[in-house]
């Protein structure tokens, strides 16, 4: 594990019934680095994710992560409280008072839809509003898992626009994404 | 803290998770005195066993669904990877639901018990025994549900009962001693001895599992 190393990953398997998923995979992620994790569906990505993250414990290795770091997670679930409005879920993930905030509820054009129900928001917008936790993240490392499935052309060049941003500020970067990005990712698993 | 915040703001708008249960006491308790003949001395007789199983269920009620909807949202992924203890959270999570359910059915335990004993001591001693035996069965359900979690209320309720029916017991023995004067406050100390064990365990073991069921 080097200094400016965040997560260090050593020879993790992990199977299913005697199905493995991977077998002794080992990578190492670094300020300002990105992994795009690709694979075929039901190959192990999201698991492996789960598993930098520590949610779920791999069958054998080890992760090692920066000390105290802070994660940003954005998985298939989005973490919304549906019956709550889009303002109430704002603060429910703590960012009412971010300085940032009328800024990008502006940029998602989410603004005019502050007082309405999260079940009655469409699923882009549910989207958008998951995603402000990470446009308005204090973490060192992101671990987003498909973040551009359901979103418009504009948000997805926001999106990438913004992780390619934080890679610059020495963040780093983990992420799934079937749907083609421009983000320079420094490196590449492939599971298969 | 945060996570009372969060968990005032989400009970504020669902209500039906608090008020349900202290409703079902209260049609409990208004509903027993209606099943027997209206003479106050008939009515004392079983009106405590009735009391303690109106707290038990309203209990049981309070926690059904705890942590079904953070697990099926995502929520308790986003409490598992922050840097705060999970099983702490758990724990303050549970005490909300206390504070807003098993304080407001202890309050009306207190109020049928005089209204039915119209003994003001005995009541006055009935407000404690509520507190404290609400807050443990909350505790148990809480572990039921959590072995349950996904796979219904119903299975949690029952693994959860063979755990209350010894504090269901002390609670009928205290009772007794309340009425002939003899060691109440022993039965009180043994009460708040299991929960102060409890409400360490419980949260401790409840995290282990949801861990468990995430995976």
């Amino acid at each position: 594990m080097t200094d400016n190393s965040l997560i260090t990953a050593k020879t993790i398997s992990y199977k299913i019934n005697e199905n493995k998923l991977f077998h002794n995979l080992s990578f190492e992620l670094g300020e300002g680095c990105a992994l795009l994790i690709k694979g075929k569906n039901g190959s192990g990505k999201s698991t492996l994710l789960r598993i930098i993250l520590g949610i779920t414990v791999p069958t054998k290795g080890n992760i090692y992560k920066a000390a105290s770091i802070q994660i940003c997670y954005l998985g298939h679930k989005n973490a919304l409280k549906s019956y709550l409005t889009m303002r109430d879920n704002i603060d429910l993930m703590q960012l009412k008072n971010h300085k940032e905030l009328n800024y990008y509820l502006d940029l998602l054009s989410l603004k005019k839809h502050l007082d309405v129900t999260v079940s009655s928001l469409s699923f882009g917008q549910q989207k958008k509003l998951a995603l402000l936790r990470v446009f308005l993240n204090t973490s060192k490392l992101l671990i987003l898992d498909e973040p551009f499935v359901g979103l418009d052309d504009a948000t997805h060049e926001q999106l990438t626009n913004f992780l390619s941003n934080e890679l610059i500020m020495g963040k780093g970067l983990i992420f799934t994404s079937h749907i083609p990005c421009e983000i320079k990712a420094d490196s590449l698993v492939l599971i298969n | 803290m945060e996570i009372l915040k969060v968990e005032f703001l989400k009970l504020r708008k669902k209500t039906r998770i608090w008020l349900g249960p202290i409703l079902v006491f209260w049609l409990i308790m208004i509903a027993y005195p209606l099943t027997v003949e209206l003479l106050q001395d008939k009515l004392q007789i079983g009106f405590f066993s009735v009391l303690w199983i109106a707290i038990l269920i309203s209990m049981m009620l309070a926690t059904e669904d705890i942590f079904t909807e953070d697990y099926n949202d995502g929520s308790l992924e986003q409490t598992i990877i922050q840097e705060s203890s999970f099983s702490t959270n758990i724990g303050l999570k549970v005490f909300i639901y206390w504070f807003l359910t098993g304080i407001p059915v202890s309050i009306l335990s207190f109020i049928f018990s005089f209204g039915t004993t119209q003994n003001f001591g005995l009541s006055l001693s009935i407000f404690p025994l509520a507190l404290i035996s609400s807050y443990i069965f909350l505790n148990l359900f809480v572990l039921g549900n959590s072995l349950s979690l996904n796979k219904g209320s119903v299975l949690g309720a029952i693994v959860t009962m063979p755990i209350a029916l010894p504090v269901l017991i002390v609670l009928g023995k205290s009772i007794t001693a309340l009425q002939f004067d003899i060691n109440f406050e022993g039965f009180i100390l043994l009460l708040l001895g299991s929960l102060s064990i409890i409400i360490v365990l419980v949260p401790i073991v409840v995290s282990y599992i949801i861990r468990a069921h995430l995976e």
